[in-house]
């Protein structure tokens, strides 16, 4: 029997492959990248004192969605790729 | 684009009902609920009712695949629809597709929504469509089906799993199927779809993610003022989703109520403005560390006031059920739209 696969579909074009770079965590600029939930603050914000015991944090910072239901925007994202080497992400409640 | 490794027609063998809901289970198909096999012979009867509607799909976010009209005719046969209903079935499915919609937020999310879906116009007595008692319920084929045709797309086009990528704490039975008409028979203002800019003449269909319907239960009430204090009170919830006061909700006023409101003066436009104004929670009534949140996420009260919509034209009406003093508030996940439609002819 033949039958039509629900799930069919056809994957929208790949992004962009961006080449990887190593990031330095003892020293590169990093964003701690809040999904705008209740306490998501909280934890990045513990994460960056556990940093501070090793390492300067003037260049790590903090960066919010505007809303926690809503998906970043595209401004964001390029801001955050364009101004630090990585990224933590909050991303569950 | 490139083509993803799976076929979209697929050689299964000589499997009887059960033996393919068994199939299906295993690779994840299915809502829980016994489906129809989707034979290449019956999904080709679904796709000659939309060959007028040539309109492409856009990626289907959260798994961002392009549907063919034929993998969404597959969950709509296995839902049980006839092929009639398929149409009315790619409309919902364009209407979630509306970038304001929030799609992937709507499926990811740990709130309980649902993607509500209402027909007005002449489709719903072509269909069968039940507007009148118990339309929120079991019963009507075209309801149960159209409804459970979009819950599957999102489950296997999508890719909302639950545990998975659907993140709900607990869901919503609406999730199996939340499909209804609006009553415009009974219904003494304007069709909702009319007030949305559509003719008369035409089928749309109108969807939102939200929860279940909360009843608004008023025997006693016999003046317009005094239906709209209950629903207020009903509406004005600490629990649901819209005390973030960021999205829109429906008001589904029982015929009774709505004639009551008529003959009492009440338009939509007031109806809405009364509500808006006297739906508000009272901070008495919210945690100060849940107050915190809302704050600090954007909503701030109105002296002691958190409202519950962003503004009265956030609070959507229309007319559905049958006789009985009931109505209905069907508030929605928040970051989301009302989305509407024309059903292709």
């Amino acid at each position: 029997m033949r039958i039509v696969n629900p799930t069919f579909g056809v994957s929208a074009a790949a992004g962009e492959t961006v080449a990887l770079k190593p990031v330095n965590w003892k020293t590169d600029a990093i964003a701690l990248f809040s999904n705008s939930k209740p306490n998501a603050r909280e934890l990045l914000d513990g994460i960056r004192t556990k940093l501070s015991a090793f390492r300067s944090v003037d260049n790590i910072d903090f960066v919010a969605k505007n809303s926690a239901s809503q998906g970043a925007s595209k401004d964001l994202i390029e801001k955050v790729a364009a101004n630090y080497r990585g990224a933590l992400l909050a991303i569950a409640d | 684009m490139k083509d993803t490794t799976e076929q979209e027609v697929i050689e299964i063998g000589d499997l009887d009902v059960e033996a393919f809901n068994e199939y299906a289970t295993e690779q994840g198909w299915s809502d829980g609920m016994p489906l129809f096999v989707p034979t290449e012979d019956k999904v080709a009867k679904f796709v000659e009712r939309v060959r007028g509607d040539n309109r492409p799909f856009s990626p289907v976010p959260p798994r961002q695949v392009v549907p063919t009209l034929q993998s969404l005719a597959a969950n709509a046969v296995m839902a049980g629809c006839k092929p009639e209903y398929f149409p009315a079935v790619t409309a919902a499915m364009r209407g979630v597709l509306d970038p304001a919609f929030n799609l992937h937020g709507t499926l990811a999310t740990t709130h309980s929504c649902a993607p509500m879906v209402m027909i007005s116009g002449p489709a719903r007595k072509e269909l069968g469509v039940n507007c009148g008692s118990n339309c929120f319920g079991q019963g009507w084929r075209a309801n149960a089906t159209i409804g459970r045709a979009l819950g599957l797309m999102l489950l296997n086009v999508a890719g909302a799993k639950p545990g998975e990528m659907d993140r709900s704490t607990q869901g919503n039975p609406a999730k199996f199927t939340f499909c209804f008409g609006e009553n415009e028979e009974e219904n003494p203002w304007t069709p909702y779809h009319v007030q949305r800019g559509f003719a008369p003449t035409d089928s749309v269909v109108t969807v939102m993610s939200g929860e279940g319907p909360h009843n608004l239960n008023d025997h006693g009430s016999t003046s317009g003022i005094g239906l709209l204090t209950t629903f207020a009170g009903g509406m004005a919830t600490p629990g649901a989703n819209t005390i973030y006061g960021k999205g829109p909700l429906f008001i589904v006023i029982g015929p009774e109520h709505a004639a009551t409101l008529k003959r009492d003066g009440f338009s939509i436009e007031s109806i809405r403005e009364e509500l808006f104004t006297r739906s508000r929670v009272h901070a008495s009534r919210i945690s100060e560390e849940n107050q915190q949140t809302y704050v600090t996420t954007g909503h701030k009260p109105d002296g002691d006031w958190f409202t519950i919509a962003p503004t009265p034209q956030d609070i959507h009406i229309t007319v559905a059920g049958g006789p009985g003093k009931h109505s209905a508030f069907i508030p929605s996940f928040g970051g989301t739209t009302v989305a509407c439609v024309r059903i292709a002819p």
